[in-house]
């Protein structure tokens, strides 16, 4: 609260010269190749529509797009549900130790995630340590295929997309006032009364902002499914690509870029309609 | 009202606690009646919140034994001890409203809905808040915040309950009228209360019985006119009204009676509850409103310069200085066509010695 008063005894001038640098630099990077690229997508040697209509009809487009939510929220409510223990875990803990804890949450942050990838298959691959030790233990019997298709995707995007859940899981449980507990457990309730009535409403604005981030990093996806999925799991990122590079048709993958530029935009101003609604219930604390 | 026959709603035995290297609490016993209003005063750090923490079951004790309506409580969870408690900060639930907050231990003990209807809006009505039903806490102000979280507690008859310095964050206008209605809610109800606080007003308010922590002990128990008038030791003489203090040595007077010998003079002193030998240091305690500035000498009295004379109101506060550089505090009715004795004026402040109270020297250090 403090620093927004202080931002706004600023000047509407002094504010503006601050945010130049930033907005011209969004302006070049992002706002220009973002409407050569709409542009693209509606001129096909003169205005047309008609790169959207092939979309709408092409059983490719619409499979790789079902793919996609199917992936991206797929990963993000199993990215909930894995995260939100985490969170909980690394709440209880004294401060020292969950300083500790979170340098291991955030490591794969650290690694590239070309890197990680390839480390997913050294284990999880069909020659990987855990099909051999399967194989060992079963002679043989037992292997388990979870890289290149659906299972590989979701574990490499969940690798990546955890610690973004459990650190916007993780701010809003310290934020819970402990006394709220406390006054619970006198009147007289039991530990899965009070997550479920207390501790999961009032964490409620840090799952919305945990699932915001995961969808919308999920959504644009490209190297995970490139290089851990089979050739069923392309997402619209993958497609993009390849219409630029395998078909040289680039006003489909400007329109392909364009659409789901859109739906993501839809989905994250959804979900941030719902946060705003648990922010209205969520404590003056 | 000291009910010493009653059964007792809370026994602890022997419960000491220890953190670390700090003794929080020292073995304390303590009894509380069943109706009874018990008050846990003392400054900060003297081990009250640990006390009412212990036997809430927020802290488990070092030692001893707690007993909880003749129930062996002392390593029962909270959510099983059946009491209710109040805190500071009201903890009211942020995102449920004011009928959802009172009926949540209500459907903990799965009562019916229709019946949770009916019991949450008598509630209401008790604590004449029925209007806020549906509003949130947060939209109610400090002190309606504090009569819900009372009427949460009311609200499912808990044998005991618990108040952690509940009128701290208010005003201190607010504070007296929610002293008045906790009290007129214990009279209705019958609830045993127990009520922490640092605020002495407060303790000789409401309390029935009041015990008096210093240091993670119990300093001294009883009703709010015993530990008023008569303190056994110097620190609850202090903790408790205004107090002048004359230290000096305790002699044998030419008629056998017992006299301070102080820096400011003999004087006759009354006998104390427990035998001070003679020759030992000791303290004389007479409260301000026990002595009157006089003109002649022939009762018992120190002699000083009026340092300052405030009106508080009802009452004007002369400030003594005497000769050795302590102040003494005489406390008067105000009068209408008062007359002041002029600052720097000879006075000299009497009192009568069965007024004193005689308080053996407090532990060096």
């Amino acid at each position: 609260m403090a620093s927004s008063t202080s931002a706004s005894d600023l000047g509407p001038g002094t504010a503006l010269l601050l945010l130049a640098p930033l907005t011209v630099l969004m302006a070049a990077i992002l706002l220009y190749p973002l409407g050569v690229t709409v542009w693209t997508s509606v001129n096909n040697g003169g205005f047309t529509l008609s790169a959207y209509a092939d979309l709408a009809q092409s059983t490719l487009f619409l499979k790789v797009l079902r793919n996609t939510f199917e992936i991206a929220i797929g990963g993000t409510l199993m990215s909930l549900v894995i995260g939100y223990p985490v969170a909980m875990h690394l709440a209880a803990q004294p401060p020292t130790r969950r300083t500790a804890y979170l340098i291991m949450v955030m490591l794969p942050f650290w690694t590239s995630i070309l890197v990680k990838s390839f480390a997913l298959v050294a284990v999880f691959g069909n020659q990987g340590l855990v099909n051999q030790l399967l194989g060992f233990l079963s002679g043989g019997a037992i292997k388990l295929p979870m890289m290149f298709n659906r299972v590989g995707v979701i574990l490499g995007m969940l690798n990546f997309l955890l610690p973004f859940m459990i650190l916007s899981i993780l701010g809003s449980l310290l934020s819970l006032d402990r006394r709220l507990i406390l006054a619970a457990e006198t009147m007289g309730a039991g530990p899965l009364r009070i997550f479920w009535r207390i501790t999961l409403p009032l964490s409620m604005p840090g799952m919305i902002a945990g699932i915001l981030i995961n969808v919308t990093l999920s959504i644009g996806m490209y190297i995970t499914p490139a290089l851990l999925g089979g050739r069923q799991d392309m997402m619209v990122a993958n497609l993009v690509d390849f219409y630029t590079r395998q078909t040289l048709d680039w006003t489909a993958a400007s329109a392909t870029a364009v659409v789901l530029l859109v739906l993501s935009g839809l989905l994250v101003a959804l979900l941030g309609r719902v946060r705003g609604a648990a922010g209205l219930s969520e404590a003056g604390a | 009202m000291t009910v010493t026959t009653a059964p007792a709603m809370v026994e602890l035995q022997g419960v000491s606690k220890r953190y670390a290297d700090v003794d929080a609490l020292h073995p304390v016993d303590l009894t509380i009646a069943k109706g009874e209003f018990v008050t846990l005063l003392g400054p900060s750090g003297s081990g009250k919140s640990t006390l009412l923490n212990l036997i809430a079951g927020m802290v488990a004790p070092s030692s001893g034994r707690i007993v909880i309506d003749g129930r062996d409580a002392t390593t029962l969870p909270t959510n099983q001890r059946g009491l209710g408690m109040v805190f500071q900060n009201y903890a009211l639930m942020p995102h449920m409203t004011v009928f959802e907050n009172i009926a949540f231990p209500l459907q903990v003990r799965k009562v019916p809905k229709a019946e949770i209807r009916r019991r949450v809006g008598a509630v209401l009505d008790l604590i004449q808040l029925g209007h806020v039903a549906n509003r949130r806490p947060r939209e109610l102000s400090g002190g309606q915040q504090q009569r819900i979280s009372l009427a949460r507690c009311i609200v499912y008859n808990p044998a005991l309950i618990l108040m952690d310095e509940p009128l701290g964050a208010l005003d201190k206008k607010l504070r007296e009228q929610m002293q008045l209605e906790i009290k007129r809610l214990h009279a209705e109800l019958g609830i045993t209360m127990l009520y922490v606080t640092h605020d002495q007003d407060e303790a000789l308010t409401m309390s029935d019985r009041i015990v008096l922590m210093n240091g993670g002990r119990i300093e001294q128990q009883g009703t709010p006119d015993t530990l008023y008038f008569r303190p056994e030791t110097v620190f609850s003489a202090e903790f408790i009204g205004s107090s002048n203090l004359l230290a000096g040595t305790l002699e044998a007077g030419p008629d056998g009676a017992p006299v301070l010998r102080t820096a400011l003079g003999t004087f006759p002193v009354p006998a104390p509850d427990r035998p001070i030998e003679r020759g030992a240091k000791a303290m004389l305690l007479v409260r301000p409103e026990n002595m009157t500035l006089q003109r002649g000498g022939d009762t018992v009295h120190v002699t000083g310069r009026i340092e300052d004379s405030i009106l508080l109101g009802g009452v004007v506060r002369h400030f003594v200085r005497c000769a050795d550089g302590s102040t003494i505090i005489v406390q008067e009715l105000n009068q209408p066509g008062r007359v002041d004795a002029e600052r720097g004026h000879e006075v000299a402040a009497g009192w009568l010695p069965q007024h004193g109270r005689l308080l053996p020297a407090p532990p060096a250090g």
